[in-house]
């Protein structure tokens, strides 16, 4: 073995003591320790991964991101699989391809509506702004907090070009609904499938039913790689149009530090350009630089690995916290799946019901001084807040149920991250609270 | 998504004058690729996490359903594809990285395929794949040099068992003494005589580059527009 190979294995099996040492046996303290929201959940792999990366030193996306996105693809059973720096970005980029001029008569423009749903995360609707497109906004339903699929049809209009929203907490939105009315009005279906991944509807994956899914790899996700998203596709056409928006707008599709890969470099006619300008920098679209780098891609590799796992992991902790809190159901509305679904679950989603003893923030500070995490479902009614009071948009109906959740509404974990040591003392909390006792 | 994959070599088949087909096995299933795209091929060592060497670009000639082995035919005519001929060997180890391209035969017209050559190789995924209810027709006009370098003749004859829809000519550039196959080169007139409607019908061309000048002229003079004709180039 040559010296630089000896010394990356050395390397790589003293970060892999340093992980036993500083990462293996953490027990949760009770009352001491937070039982977080969500969090990295991760063992020595994902260390061997990013200093291995680290010691490639290539920095931007190379092999460890090539092969994220291929096993990616494969889990959803796609052919493109585009990793970006965020779940947000994923949005930007998904909802942006849809404006390409390569799309003809069928692409996005400004003043064209887009179905969507004010209570959720402001990502998934920023896009359409920063688009010129004018979101409509449906009420959800409370316990599964997914779309009204009557008020779906509803908010249809001549100027309707596409629906997008998010499988909110884990829960898919009524797809059977959405994919009839986008056949029957020819509409574009963006997936927001950042709460969701592993969710399925129907047995599917979800992410895999619209034109375009985006995912997220935030630390509150169901896997890692730090900051991290991507957009998937069935569609070459979006897909191509996707990596031109996230790489600069460039036509060219080499990856970072390749040149050629199409063989026509040099040799190809564009705009006004003279012949043969060189395809690298020619700009097909308005785009970003939206990339990932290659460490954040080995993290994430390591983390695939366990994605199985953790949905199962997910899955059972719910279904814990559900039997828990059961008997406090006249206080706490419990959340649900939509029909025919069968969620990877982001979070366990409560509704403190009207006119109880006590309200959200009771519970909620209760909860947080007893250090367990909480947070509301994301922004409540997007709406309400000052970025968004102004832009141009139509409501369908009222807002009544994503009201009563910038309200009533708030979440704790389910990830995997969570023990039965910490459920049992979940337990306990929620007992208390439920016997009287609270913070002054 | 381009990978790379490291591969072995597991057949090389010498077609004579210098023409031979490889047959590489990945050591992980290859990924998914459509018909009509391409691989790169390095002969020079790879490290993952490195840049890449020097490579070229072969036609994937084999169907996208089988990911555990790839094919490419190659004819040798310049600096690599000579090294290839002396370095590639069965045991021989090798990277390539794939897929590439987007020479795709799109069923929304009836298509006119032109495969001089080795350039066969851009169709062969498709015509392997081509089922009897395929929505148009297809016209394939095959040329070589000589009748041995009718290379995928056998690969065409099973798709015409299959397909009504596929009608066939054979052409052979330097032998005028068989009777199934037109002596010459590939060439419109003969595109014009055989062709129910010529004017409707999407041209896919690959061979090598005086070939596809030759005819991309020679349809823009007979009036095709540019979305009507498309060339698998490569540098």
């Amino acid at each position: 073995m040559q010296r630089d190979a000896q010394l990356r294995t050395e390397i790589l099996e003293l970060v892999r003591d340093y992980y036993q040492q500083r990462y293996a046996s953490r027990e949760f303290r009770p009352g001491v320790d937070l039982i977080h929201y969500a969090g990295r959940v991760f063992d020595a792999q994902e260390l061997v991964n990013l200093v291995d990366s680290s010691l490639d030193f290539f920095l931007t996306a190379n092999r460890y991101s090539e092969s994220f996105e291929a096993d990616f693809a494969d889990f959803f059973g796609l052919s493109n699989s585009l990793l970006v720096n965020s779940g947000s970005s994923a949005n930007l980029v998904a909802i942006t391809s849809l404006t390409s001029p390569q799309l003809g008569d069928r692409r996005l423009r400004p003043g064209d509506e887009v179905i969507t749903v004010a209570a959720g995360f402001p990502t998934t609707v920023a896009p359409m702004v920063q688009n010129r497109l004018v979101p409509v906004f449906v009420d959800v339903n409370l316990s599964d907090y997914t779309a009204i699929p009557s008020m779906i049809e509803e908010a249809i209009s001549p100027k309707t070009r596409a629906i997008i929203m998010a499988h909110t907490m884990g829960v898919p939105f009524d797809l059977d609904t959405v994919m009839r009315l986008a056949k029957e009005h020819n509409l574009w279906v963006m997936e927001d499938n950042c709460d969701a991944l592993g969710s399925r509807y129907r047995g599917q994956l979800t992410g895999t039913f619209g034109d375009l899914a985006t995912v997220s790899f935030y630390p509150a996700h169901h896997v890692t790689m730090g900051e991290g998203g991507a957009v998937i596709t069935a569609s070459d056409m979006l897909g191509r149009i996707a990596r031109s928006i996230r790489d600069w707008g460039r036509d060219c599709y080499c990856a970072g530090g390749e040149n050629n890969t199409c063989g026509k470099r040099f040799s190809q006619q564009f705009g006004t350009l003279p012949y043969g300008y060189d395809h690298k920098y020619v700009y097909s679209h308005i785009g970003y630089n939206l990339k990932v780098t290659d460490m954040q891609a080995a993290v994430g590799l390591a983390q695939l690995g366990k994605l199985e796992d953790f949905i199962a992991r997910r899955k059972a902790n719910f279904d814990k916290i559900y039997a828990m809190l059961k008997p406090y159901e006249e206080q706490l509305l419990l959340p649900h799946a939509t029909p025919n679904s069968e969620p990877s679950w982001f979070g366990f989603v409560i509704t403190i019901h009207k006119n109880n003893a006590f309200t959200r923030s009771d519970l909620t500070r209760f909860l947080e001084a007893n250090h367990i995490e909480t947070r509301n479902l994301f922004a409540g009614n997007l709406l309400r807040h000052p970025a968004f009071m102004n832009i141009e948009h139509r409501v369908v109906g009222d807002l009544a149920n994503t009201d009563t959740i910038t309200e009533r509404t708030f979440f704790i974990g389910v990830y995997p991250g969570i023990d039965d040591i910490q459920l049992d003392y979940l337990n306990s909390v929620f007992t208390r609270f439920m016997k009287g006792e609270r913070v002054n | 998504m381009p990978q790379k994959v490291h591969c072995t070599i597991t057949q090389v088949i010498d077609h004579g004058e210098r023409v031979y087909s490889v047959f590489l096995k990945p050591d992980s299933l290859a990924p998914r690729f459509r018909p009509g795209q391409f691989l790169h091929l390095a002969l020079d060592p790879y490290t993952p996490g490195d840049f890449w060497p020097e490579s070229r670009v072969f036609s994937i000639a084999s169907a996208p359903e089988d990911r555990n082995i790839l094919r490419i035919t190659y004819a040798v005519k310049g600096q690599f594809t000579t090294r290839m001929e002396s370095e590639i060997q069965v045991g021989h180890q090798v990277w390539v990285k794939l897929p590439y391209g987007e020479f795709a035969i799109s069923p929304e017209s009836d298509a006119c395929l032109l495969a001089g050559g080795t350039g066969i190789t851009a169709f062969t995924a498709f015509l392997a794949g081509l089922q009897p209810d395929y929505p148009r027709g297809v016209h394939l006009l095959y040329g070589a040099r000589c009748p041995e370098l009718l290379i995928f003749r056998p690969l065409v004859e099973e798709a015409c068992q299959r397909s009504s829809h596929l009608h066939v000519l054979y052409m052979v550039e330097q032998d005028s003494n068989g009777t199934d196959y037109i002596p010459g080169r590939i060439n419109l007139d003969l595109v014009w005589k055989s062709l129910p409607d010529p004017l409707v019908v999407t041209y896919y061309l690959a061979g090598p580059p005086e070939m596809l000048r030759t005819l991309t002229q020679g349809l823009a003079a007979r009036g095709m527009q540019q979305n009507q004709v498309i060339i698998d180039a490569w540098e």
